[in-house]
């Protein structure tokens, strides 16, 4: 379970501050498939880089499974995200020079997995995203929904309690963005992964079980369906 | 680790181009490394070898008190029996000859050199029948003959020496010198060969005449002024010299002996200063492979900021992330390093086997070596082995920074990076 209280969030920009999150409080329970929607500037990314630890916050603090992850210091951040959190990112950020195979392959490796096992799990996930055959390819070989695809691999690969996905469609035309959205709840409904992920697209929000909308910093609706 | 050094060398693979020029710059570097190192250790060898064939023997034997004054070369303080301490040494193996050095005025007359003219001069008296058990003169005779010995009027002259004041084969000269009692005695003596020594300070003034001659003019005695020991070359010579001065001690003989390494000091110190070049070209290199190296690695680490991004986020350590990219460095580094060996190894060969003339500025400037044109290479494993370590090490040192740059920035930030 994750808990984000009263978590402020302030950039300085020269001379003027931006307040990117105002004091936002949220709980999300494990296994959900959340979308946090907003327009551009609203602060999407910065909750979900506070989230994944990957930022720091200026007031509030946040607890995973009861963690306080925001009182953690480098290191521990390091490792906390390395056991327990996925990423999936709009412009796939793979490594060009790995193939589909490597580029999952090293969660693993850094977790310190057994190489046999590194290699059935590897595998096996990426036959799970429709990626069999194609292991051995470059991301430069396959197309944006492959790589997207194999993003999402590595990000499930290690089994993370929580994958966060800030606008993992916006770079995918609508059909494969769906796709993509429709492995994504797959692979929550079947291993209870809880899935976070921000968008600006309808179609996405419409995917999600629960839809956090953010306006300037501000949570202005939280609805389930 | 494995992925670690997959990551670095499909990385390195990845600007194939970059890569080469930096590895080119990094070779080049070394392979000049390389062969100033090799030209300044041929140099010193050779000079050290020709120190010891034409100036200072392996050793010097003296009167006490002639070392002190050694500048002026007095005869006063000369070794009265050097046939006893001949005796000695050859008892115990050593190779060794007299001399009696000292200066004079010569006098040049216009019928040979086309006017009159007179000079100082320091004469070399040597015995004909030892000197080159010892020194190696005669092997380089190019015009006349060699003293014999009791040679009455024969001299000798150093080839450079001869072309500076117009000498030929045949030529009359007087030598007016103060002898032993104070007295002055005119020696009238007949240029009978040229040598061409192939150490140039060696060239330039040498004049060399019989002992028993010039013992005779000189109201010597059997005295001379010096006795000069050949050690074998792989001995160590400070052992070697406390032999020889305890032979002597033993003898109740009262002299000292000098090594070559205390009579050519001045030489040493020269050789020394020019080591002090190598470490400066050391140093060019060391600024090449720097920027080369930072420069690619800095361009690497920019276009990569979002993947070291998103590794940062999937849990990869700093010290995971530097050291695949500290081994890509060092890759590049190491390819360097190797075509820098090669290119050492092909041009050392030119150098050893041929070598660069430098006799042109040798003729009129005195650099301190004792070569008189060609210079020439030597082989030393240990340059090789360290400009290769270098090459890597260099590399692996200069990525540092970059790369801790890059990790000190902020993961969002790199993520957002286009
Ligand atoms: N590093 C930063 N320095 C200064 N201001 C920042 C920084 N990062 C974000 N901001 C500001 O904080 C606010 C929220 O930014 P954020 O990136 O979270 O918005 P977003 O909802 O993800 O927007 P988008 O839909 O465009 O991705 C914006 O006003 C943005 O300009
Ligand atoms: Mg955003």
């Amino acid at each position: 379970m994750i808990k984000v209280d009263k978590v402020s969030r302030n950039y300085i920009a020269g001379e003027s501050v931006v307040k990117a999150l105002k004091k936002v409080s949220l709980e999300v329970g494990d296994g959900e498939f959340m979308s946090i929607a907003g327009p551009s500037g609203s602060g999407k990314t910065t909750l979900l880089n506070l989230i994944g630890c990957i930022d720091s916050l200026d007031e509030g603090e946040i607890l995973i499974n009861g963690q306080q992850v925001t009182k953690m210091n480098k290191k521990e951040k390091t490792e906390f995200r390395r056991n327990n959190l996925g990423f999936i990112f709009q412009t796939y950020n793979l490594i060009p020079v790995l193939s589909a195979y490597e580029n999952v392959a090293f969660v693993l490796s850094i977790l310190n997995v057994p190489e046999q096992e590194i290699r059935e799990r590897t595998y096996a996930v990426l036959k799970e995203v429709g990626l069999e055959g194609m292991e051995n390819r470059r991301p430069s070989r396959l197309s944006g929904g492959q790589q997207q695809r194999i993003a999402i691999a590595r990000a499930l690969v290690k089994n993370p309690q929580i994958i966060l996905a800030d606008e993992p469609t916006a770079n995918l035309d609508s059909k494969t963005g769906e796709e993509i959205l429709k492995l994504m709840k797959k692979m929550n409904e079947k291993y209870h992964t809880t899935f976070i992920f921000s968008t600006h697209d309808q179609m996405v929000m419409d995917y999600a079980s629960r839809l956090v909308l953010l306006h300037d910093g501000n949570i202005v609706s939280d609805e389930r369906r | 680790m494995k992925f670690i050094i997959t990551l670095a060398f499909k990385n390195l693979s990845r600007y194939k181009r970059r890569t080469s020029i930096t590895a080119v710059a990094i070779a080049v570097g070394l392979m000049m490394y390389l062969l100033v190192d090799s030209i300044l250790i041929g140099a010193e060898n050779e000079s050290m070898r020709n120190l010891r064939w034409y100036e200072t023997a392996s050793a010097r034997i003296h009167a006490p008190s002639y070392w002190e004054d050694r500048m002026l070369f007095p005869m006063e303080s000369s070794i009265e029996n050097p046939d006893a301490v001949l005796a000695l040494l050859d008892e115990n193996g050593w190779k060794a000859t007299a001399r009696t050095v000292f200066t004079a005025d010569m006098i040049l007359y216009s019928e040979d050199f086309g006017e009159d003219g007179n000079m100082n001069v320091l004469v070399t008296a040597i015995d004909p029948e030892t000197d080159n058990d010892v020194f190696h003169f005669s092997d380089t005779l190019i015009d006349g003959r060699f003293l014999e010995k009791g040679d009455e009027n024969g001299i000798l002259i150093g080839s450079w020496f001869a072309e500076d004041i117009n000498a030929k084969v045949g030529y009359w000269i007087t030598l007016v010198a103060r002898g032993n009692g104070g007295f002055y005695e005119a020696m009238d003596m007949q240029i009978v060969g040229i040598l061409n020594c192939p150490n140039p300070n060696v060239n330039r003034t040498l004049l060399m005449m019989d002992k028993d001659t010039a013992g005779y003019y000189l109201g010597m005695n059997q005295a001379v002024t010096e006795i000069d020991v050949l050690l074998p070359e792989h001995e160590d010579i400070d052992v070697e010299m406390a032999k020889i001065q305890a032979k002597i001690e033993a003898s109740h003989l009262d002299l000292e002996v000098h090594s070559w390494k205390e009579l050519a000091k001045d030489y040493l110190a020269i050789a020394e200063a020019k080591r002090g070049g190598t470490s400066m070209i050391l140093f060019l290199v060391f600024i090449i492979a720097a920027v080369g190296i930072s420069n690619t690695m800095l361009m690497a680490m920019y276009e990569r900021t979002r993947e070291l991004g998103m590794m940062r986020a999937m849990g990869m350590s700093d010290n995971n992330i530097r050291l695949a990219f500290l081994i890509e460095a060092g890759g590049i580094g190491f390819i360097g390093a190797v075509f820098g060996i090669v290119l050492g190894l092909l041009a050392n060969l030119y150098m050893v086997n041929v070598g660069i003339d430098f006799g042109w500025m040798m003729r009129d400037l005195d650099m301190g070596y004792r070569i008189q044109s060609v210079f020439r290479g030597a082989w030393s494993m240990s340059s090789f082995i360290e400009a290769f370590v270098a090459g890597i090490g260099l590399s692996m040192i200069v990525a540092w920074i970059p790369i801790s740059r890059a990790l000190k920035m902020d993961i969002p930030s790199c993520l957002r990076h286009q």
